[in-house]
């Protein structure tokens, strides 16, 4: 055996128990014929509204297989606009008849269970779009100057940030991914019971389920060159 | 005889063979039973080769022998790509797809529907209904092509989601064919081109002789129509019914039992006149369990119903 293959080796003898424990770790994330449970307690009770009113037949467990021609609520600006179900509650209560195969009307759900299916949703929503805005990697493509307007204007990011103070010098701070990883979703990637977000968390998030792909390539461009 | 004649008898000889077979039929106290493959939610996806032996299976398991197929589930391409849905007819990508099934209805041999057909029969199993949702981005060609396979997958006609604009167009297919085709409702009562009410039933019943209904018995009562009264009065013309549970109002569907469908009222029916109307189960409520397990549920309550 040669020093190389020795090295080599150990190499793979230490990778295989990290990859082992990574597969543990996706095993204990379970799964029903609703999709993936969620992270926290609040969170499954919305996922269990979202279930058993069959919410994931037409929108899918995970909002991205959205069929029979329902709306993809990943993309869809009501959602977007919704604050703790202020649009979603309605809406789901009314039902949609008049759509050629009519979305059901929910009027039995009570305030808390609008609530907490309307974060789940939202939950499920910023996990969609984070994966989905992960992959604009183009950044090359972006606008500066349509990221400099989104940062002081629509994105309000110079309510809590300045380009010559906290985020002075940040583009040469994080590389390209690990700053836009960070732009979508400063907080954890998945929520935990006892855990709450901070007020620029949430403000991300909300953020995060509203980009355009042009918003992360425009603002990673002016961020970045600076 | 002459040879082309004795030819063309021996090529038709094993599919006479195979219409011999006693056909399989579930019945619960006379009332015969299926189920619309629908039900089946966590099936592999459309062109999977595990997809029909996964519905067989499941048929198996719950003891019925009869099913309506979807499309989706015998074509290697979801049925939402062959244009019933409006909303999807909006996709950039729609245009390109929807002429990709059309060319693969067009050119796939017939041997490949004969073959799904031989593996239920194979089973113990039938195809009793084809689902195909026709609409207008279908040409004549593909119209026709559709009723050759529903014959060769053995189907004795269509279940369809449809609207009264297509079922004109219809027409002259199902004469051609002689094949019928069960006009399926849902409860958009807000369009008048949509089968939701008694009325656009009886409009299409009007037009042919070889039009019949599939009355899904959750939408009608989800439309605030009366069941019940719709049967007595049309069982003749009804080929089969969806069994599910919405309530009223454009209510959610339910659990059997906990909605407003009349399920009980209308199963006695059926068996209490000898209606040849076949019951054919459809799963769509929520559930965090295996969709065979939920139907095996739905298919036990109706046989307590039918108990009694």
């Amino acid at each position: 055996m040669t020093a190389m293959t020795s090295v080599r080796n150990y190499v793979l003898l230490a990778i295989v128990p990290i990859l082992t424990i990574g597969l543990r770790l996706d095993a204990r994330q379970e799964r029903d014929a609703g999709g993936f449970k969620a992270p926290t307690v609040a969170l499954e009770r919305g996922r269990t509204v979202y279930v058993l009113n069959h919410c994931h037949f037409c929108h899918g467990d995970d909002l991205t297989r959205a069929t029979m021609g329902a709306a993809n609520l990943t993309q869809s600006p009501l959602v977007g606009a919704d604050e703790d179900g202020n649009i979603i509650g309605p809406l789901v209560k009314a039902g949609l008849p008049n759509l050629q195969t009519a979305m059901p009307s929910y009027v039995e759900l009570t305030s808390q269970e609008i609530v907490d299916l309307a974060r789940y949703i939202h939950y499920l929503r910023q996990q969609a779009r984070f994966r989905e805005l992960s992959r604009v990697t183009n950044t090359a493509a972006g606008d500066r100057s349509a990221g400099e307007t989104y940062f002081n204007g629509a994105g309000k990011c110079r309510s809590c940030h300045s380009v010559t103070v906290d985020l002075a010098d940040i583009g040469r701070k994080y590389d390209t991914a690990t700053l836009r990883a960070r732009m979508l979703r400063p907080g954890p990637n998945v929520p935990a019971d006892g855990v709450s977000p901070t007020d620029g968390q949430v403000a991300h998030l909300k953020l995060l389920e509203n980009y355009t792909a042009a918003d992360v390539q425009n603002l990673a461009a002016y961020l970045g060159v600076r | 005889m002459n040879r082309r004649d004795l030819l063309k008898a021996l090529a038709g000889a094993p599919l006479l063979f195979a219409r011999q077979r006693p056909a399989a039929v579930t019945t619960v106290n006379g009332v015969v039973f299926g189920v619309e493959t629908f039900s089946f939610h966590d099936l592999p996806p459309s062109g999977d080769p595990q997809l029909i032996p996964t519905i067989i299976k499941s048929l198996q398991t719950l003891g019925i022998a009869e099913c309506e197929i979807m499309s989706g589930h015998i074509e290697p391409f979801a049925s939402v790509m062959t244009g019933w849905w409006v909303q999807s007819r909006r996709s950039p990508d729609f245009p390109r797809l929807r002429e990709e099934a059309r060319q693969w209805r067009l050119t796939v041999p017939m041997t490949y529907y004969r073959d799904i057909r031989r593996r239920f029969e194979d089973a113990g199993l039938r195809i009793y209904l084809y689902n195909v949702n026709f609409n207008e981005t279908f040409t004549d060609a593909e119209r026709d092509r559709t009723f050759g396979a529903a014959r060769e997958l053995g189907a004795e006609g269509f279940s369809s989601s449809t609207a009264l604009s297509e079922a004109r167009r219809l027409v002259p297919f199902v004469k051609t064919h002689n094949m019928f085709v069960a006009m399926h409702n849902h409860n958009n009562l807000a369009d008048p081109d949509q089968f939701a009410t008694p009325a656009s039933f009886e409009t299409a019943l009007a037009m042919s002789p070889l039009f019949h209904v599939t009355l899904d018995i959750g939408h009608f009562t989800a439309g605030n129509n009366d069941a019940v009264a719709f049967i007595r009065q049309h069982h003749d013309r009804i080929i089969n019914i969806h069994v599910r549970d919405r309530k009223r109002n454009n209510g959610p569907n339910r659990p059997f039992g906990q909605g407003d469908t009349p399920i009980a009222d209308v199963l006695r029916l059926i068996r209490n006149n000898r209606y040849s109307i076949r019951c054919y189960l459809e799963y769509e409520y929520g559930s965090f369990r295996p969709s065979l397990d939920e139907v095996q549920t739905c298919f036990d309550y109706c046989k307590r119903v039918l108990a009694s």
